[in-house]
């Protein structure tokens, strides 16, 4: 597995990594304008969207700081600014925004900003294994089955068994709804313990361990809960 | 973004939507989602002797999902257990047209493929 998570130097030094300007030839260093010859640079690929929007990688972030740093850097990029540049230089300027607006738009919903730092902190996100919610699929699959018959019903069909059937969905319901409550919850949690064990100067075997659970957590709440997202909203669509 | 001919086709009409008892003799069941769009298929096989004689699914997903489930039915009936578990999600991809974005479809489909043959193998002791 990758450690180079676990070596704080490392990263700075690859946001320091020394580059040339495309027009110019002088050292950028990350700066998004040639201090030399002031021509916009291209934002790397590379580079991760928090660093792109100049904040800690964490999970809990300041959105006041996120939305600010979002609007400089969309008046910066602007093409509207660019119209009477060189082609390069247009070229840039919409590579920069296209890519600005994919990081805000990750950034600002927690549940798309923990998704793509665990995918950041674990490679890609299906590196960790987690096992199948068998419970939950043979639930999903009944509940699933419940409606089917709800919907497939004709109007004047057993209306003491559909009266039934419908309170039974409107408490299984509400049973599911409570459990997501109670994931976002724990949810917060992990995010909150996450950044604390962010904040650890020397990252020790204890404090891997910590992490790689609490990966492995987040990761199967956030799949477990769009398997709920998804079964609570047909209920709603079928019984209203 | 439109759904390809056969997408729509499949979605239509499904081949052998349904299911068999679990516990049924012969039967295997692979239960699997995915937690990207939180898909959730069901795939049963009934298998005679080495061969695939019947398969069922239910899938509660897009219309990219149950194609490709309505499709891995298709196919797997009549194979040997050792044929269906060639089936790749890439043949699928291939059948079905299916854009990148759905690739995620195929690849559910081959891993329900894989589940249920490995319960029949399990329930029928025939595990490694």
């Amino acid at each position: 597995m990758d450690q180079t998570h676990n070596m704080p130097g490392k990263r700075t030094e690859l946001q320091m990594a020394r580059s040339m300007c495309w027009h110019c030839q002088s050292e950028v260093h990350g700066e998004y304008f040639c201090v030399q010859c002031v021509k916009v640079q291209p934002v790397s690929k590379e580079l991760d969207y928090f660093t792109c929007l100049g904040l800690p990688r964490l999970l809990n972030i300041d959105l006041g700081a996120l939305e600010a740093k979002f609007y400089e850097l969309s008046r910066a990029f602007h093409p509207d600014f660019f119209q009477n540049k060189s082609e390069s230089e247009q070229a840039i300027s919409l590579g920069n925004s296209a890519l600005l607006n994919t990081a805000y738009r990750t950034l600002k919903d927690p549940i798309r900003r923990a998704e793509y730092l665990i995918q950041l902190e674990a490679g890609s996100a299906k590196d960790i294994r987690t096992s199948p919610p068998a419970d939950l699929f043979e639930e999903i699959l009944a509940l699933q089955e419940d409606l089917e018959e709800f919907r497939s019903a004709s109007p004047g069909q057993n209306p003491v068994h559909m009266e039934e059937l419908r309170t039974r969905l409107k408490v299984d319901r509400e049973t599911l709804e409570r459990r997501q409550l109670e994931m976002e919850h724990r949810l917060a949690e992990l995010f909150t313990a996450w950044d604390k064990l962010q904040s650890r100067k020397q990252p020790d075997d204890q404090a891997r361990r910590e992490r790689d659970a609490m990966l492995k957590e987040m990761r199967e709440i956030l799949s477990n809960r769009t398997y709920l997202r998804n079964i609570v909203n047909d209920m709603v669509a079928t019984t209203g | 973004m439109a759904y390809s001919d056969k997408v729509v086709e499949h979605f239509n009409n499904p081949r052998n939507m349904g299911s068999f008892k679990k516990d049924e003799d012969g039967v295997g069941t692979g239960i699997v989602g995915a937690p990207e769009c939180g898909d959730v298929m069901k795939l049963q096989i009934k298998v005679q002797g080495e061969k695939i004689v019947d398969a069922k699914f239910k899938t509660f997903g897009c219309g990219s999902a149950i194609a490709s489930s309505s499709l891995a039915t298709e196919w797997m009936k009549g194979k040997t257990l050792e044929e269906a578990a060639k089936i790749k999600n890439t043949d699928i991809v291939q059948e079905l047209n299916l854009p990148p974005v759905k690739i995620h479809c195929s690849v559910l489909a081959e891993d329900a493929i894989k589940a249920a043959l490995a319960d029949y193998k399990k329930k029928a002791g025939q595990s490694e």
